[in-house]
């Protein structure tokens, strides 16, 4: 079963560097797919798997680098080429388009180039693929319907019928129930014995170790092991995952004392989305929020901020009980949230840096007969220049033209003119350079010695270490734990989340609130 | 302390020099053209039309449209005529016809702000069923006879050389742009219509702006509906049908995006004044109303196809930048801000 080295690769993938603006995404990462093996690629958020795809994939190019496909040097220029030079990828939400039949989707890419549909054929090769997956589906029926383990299935086999000699599988099983799991991992296995390479990128360390043949971590767009599965344990893979400095910039300054409590939140819930979140925020805190991407964290500040209210649990903000059904609700409260997509959901790209700060308030800034006080807009939004140091020539410039780390600052403006006593900071520093992510973290440092009660989610673990005072630990829409700062190592907080066993504090004493 | 993003001025700039070829024309062409009464027939024989495209500048912004229009106007009308015929008062059938529209607006509204159906399936049903009312109301008849003071303020100029309607338009025009340019109302309009989830995000009410916009919409529009009637002196089951589409045409060419998020009311003035303007002078010059009507068409294709060429042009050129805009680069992009 094991990929033997004796076997010529089918893919290699040498010395590859990429980079977006100021964020170095893969720095001189190798990889060799065998045929016939499962490789498992482990890492963060962040560590560059989702780049190495899409070069493979065609979609971006690498600055450095070769890619070696059958001993010979290839460029992938497009998706298109990737496809045929045989490489498939297949996503967590498979891409079927549900009117078409079966047969149709699996045979969308590539109709052949004849004025008619040889539709007998289509059906018959559709059948005799999926025969040989031993999945069994009337291929003539609209996809419309089938559960997502089927349309995986007819994902894998439209792989198939391009003769794909290496298939990623990114985060397959993310949304499938056990049962699906192994059903698909029977196809795996099957695809396996075909000779086809795949690359099968997941959270679950469990699956990982069922299916892989070797597995590769990434760390920060570097290569750091690749080892066969029998020469790695859990343990390991975890350490290779988070083993990296943390750099001095993220030092928070301990809350000098815990304030009193500002929020309070007992069991909320929300169906098909998180359940049973319990945790206090006190005035002058940080809570961080960690988890690997889709462990709900997101749905759980929008659910503060009455975007996406819960279904039950109880929220008491500063000692008085209340239900949240409305942004507006909330920010009455005194609670603010900072998206973590500045694009769609936080800015108005097209206005200028005033008009964005002052949006939420903006019926304040009305004088006589309702007309805007433009003077007085303008003053906030000069005051919020100088205090966050935004960089822009005058607070007239339209905010898409601003950089990241710019714009972040203006969300973090646009929200303290609200004057809120509760901070919602959903990946406050995603995508903007070093040099802005100190200054967002010195910003929040301020802010929380201010009194201010601070809930930041963030996937950068090395970050949430730094400024949180405690850390909560989410994972598939469930608190897996509540960490004080002492207790919060990057190997606790990593297996919280990955859903494995968690080590030894070094300081073993339960947190009062919540361990779950 | 107006702030004007460069591409905007120059696309007003671009409306002012159409703007003076067309005038330039007219006066060269015809000795009557610089007469007050023409003048004012200038902007007489479309008074309504251009009446409705103010508030229909506010809907294109907020990224939706309103295809009923011309249908409330039309069932505006009829309402009045029925109701004066069966010898109702006519300033309450007026009030009825206002409330009528307002009604209808409100229809519009609730499906497409509560219930978020497209504006463009949910007007265009109004554009049917409202019509269709207005038709089972006065069958094929025409009805007239109305008052003479009713028909003296379609008619007859109220003050100095200027009709009701005129007057009635330009109030307006002052206060829309009051309202768009300068009050919080006018901001959430175009935050809105650049991203309805940004503005969702920082607690704005975006089901209730849409809410007011359509029953705006249906309001104005049976006002203008009963100014029609009074100018005409008679109503038929298809007046003002079609007259959506000159609508829209005003407010596109005036730089206001088809995707929502900008333009200003300066360009929707300046597109009105040029229509009405080349129509005029047209006309004067003996020139049939078909090839008007191609001649105004031309226009409004060149009006969406420059600025989409210019934009193109710049991404291709700044093509490292990742995009910042919508789907299409439009001229006017930015509310002034002080």
């Amino acid at each position: 079963m094991l990929a033997s080295p004796d076997k010529a690769p089918v893919l290699e993938m040498h010395h590859i560097s990429k980079r977006f603006d100021a964020t170095q995404a893969l720095d001189d990462v190798s990889l060799t797919l065998y045929p016939g093996e499962v490789h498992a690629l482990l890492g963060e958020n962040g560590a560059g798997k989702s780049t190495l795809i899409k070069i493979m994939t065609g979609i971006h190019q690498p600055d450095a680098g070769e890619i070696v496909l059958d001993g010979q040097p290839v460029q992938i220029a497009n998706a298109m080429q990737a496809q045929r030079l045989g490489i498939a990828a297949i996503y967590q939400e498979p891409m079927i388009f549900p009117d078409l039949s079966v047969a149709e989707n699996i045979f969308i890419g590539h109709a052949e180039r004849t004025p008619f549909v040889n539709w007998g054929r289509i059906v018959r090769e559709a059948e005799a693929i999926l025969g040989r997956l031993d999945v069994k589906l009337d291929v003539r029926m609209p996809a419309r319907g089938l559960t997502l383990a089927a349309q995986q299935a007819v994902e894998i086999a439209k792989a198939i019928s391009l003769q794909v000699r290496v298939l990623i599988m990114d985060e397959p099983t993310a949304s499938l129930s056990a049962h699906e799991v192994e059903q698909l991992f029977r196809l795996v296995d099957a695809l396996r014995r075909q000779g086809v390479a795949i690359l099968f990128i997941s959270h679950r360390l469990d699956e990982v170790f069922a299916i892989a043949d070797r597995v590769t971590v990434f760390r920060d767009g570097r290569w750091i092991s690749t080892r066969l599965r029998s020469e790695v344990t859990p343990e390991g893979a975890i350490r290779d995952m988070v083993g990296r400095e943390i750099g001095d910039f993220f030092a928070k300054t301990p809350a000098a004392q815990r304030g009193e409590s500002l929020l309070s939140v007992r069991g909320l819930s929300k169906r098909g989305v998180f359940s049973d979140i319990s945790f206090d925020v006190h005035r002058g805190e940080v809570l961080g929020f960690a988890g690997l991407v889709g462990a709900r964290r997101t749905d759980v500040g929008l659910a503060l901020f009455g975007i996406e209210p819960a279904d039950s649990g109880e929220i008491v903000f500063e000692g008085r009980p209340c239900t949240i059904r409305s942004p507006e609700q909330a920010m009455r409260l005194g609670i603010a949230y900072v998206s973590e997509d500045r694009r769609q959901l936080g800015l108005s790209l097209p206005q200028s840096i005033t008009a964005n700060i002052t949006l939420p308030l903006l019926r304040r800034y009305a004088a006589a007969f309702g007309l805007l006080d433009f003077k007085a807009e303008e003053q906030t939004a000069e005051r919020y220049k100088q205090q966050l140091a935004i960089r822009a020539p005058n607070v007239q410039v339209e905010v898409g033209k601003l950089s990241g780390g710019n714009q972040q600052k203006v969300m973090l403006a646009k929200w303290l003119n609200t004057a809120p006593k509760l901070l919602i900071l959903d990946e406050p520093t995603r995508g903007i350079d070093v040099g802005a992510k100190a200054e967002v973290h010195h910003i929040i440092n301020a802010l929380a010695q201010q009194g201010i009660g601070i809930i930041m989610i963030s996937s950068d673990l090395p970050e949430v270490l730094g400024m949180s005072d405690r850390v909560l630990v989410m994972r598939e829409g469930r608190q897996m734990g509540v960490f004080d700062r002492a207790q919060a190592t990057q190997e606790r907080i990593m297996a919280a989340a990955i859903g494995g066993a968690i080590p030894d504090s070094p300081a073993p004493r339960a947190d009062g609130e919540g361990m779950a | 302390m107006f702030h004007l993003p460069s591409a905007l001025r120059r696309w007003e700039t671009l409306l002012l020099a159409i703007l003076a070829v067309v005038v330039l024309f007219n006066v060269t062409r015809s000795p009557f053209y610089l007469r007050i009464d023409n003048l004012v027939n200038v902007f007489e024989l479309s008074i309504e039309k251009i009446i409705v495209a103010l508030v229909m500048t506010f809907i294109i912004i907020n990224g939706e449209i309103d295809l009923s229009v011309a249908s409330v106007m039309g069932l505006a009308a009829c309402v009045v005529a029925r109701l004066h015929a069966d010898g109702v008062a006519m300033p309450l059938a007026v009030l009825v016809a206002l409330t009528v529209g307002l009604l209808c607006g409100a229809f519009n509204g609730f499906w497409i702000a509560y219930v978020g159906l497209p504006s463009l399936a949910v007007t265009l049903a109004g554009l049917i069923g409202y019509r269709g009312a207005a038709r089972i109301l006065l069958e094929d008849k025409s009805i007239g006879n109305f008052p003479e003071w009713f028909n003296a303020l379609g008619q007859r100029p109220l003050v100095g050389p200027f009709p009701l309607a005129l007057i009635v338009f330009f109030v307006m025009l002052i206060a829309a742009a009051i309202i768009l340019q300068r009050t919080a109302f006018g901001r959430y309009v175009y935050v809105i219509g650049n991203n309805k989830e940004v503005a969702r995000y920082a607690g704005i009410r975006v089901k209730q702006v849409k809410m007011r916009l359509f029953m705006a919409s249906g309001l104005i529009a049976a006002l203008a509906g009963v100014l029609l009637a009074a100018r005409l002196g008679a109503v038929r089951g298809n007046t003002a049908e079609g007259f959506e589409l000159d609508i829209i045409t005003m407010v596109l060419l005036g730089g206001v995006s088809i995707f929502g998020g900008s333009g200003t009311l300066t360009g929707v003035a300046l597109s009105i004044l040029i229509i009405l303007n080349l129509r005029n002078g047209m006309s004067l010059a003996n020139i049939t109303g078909n090839t008007q009507t191609g001649v105004i068409g031309a226009l409004l294709i060149l009006s969406v196809l420059v600025p989409n060429l210019v934009g193109r042009l710049r991404a291709l050129r700044s093509r490292m930048r990742p995009a910042t805009t919508g789907p299409t680069p439009q001229p006017a992009q930015e509310v002034e801000i002080s």
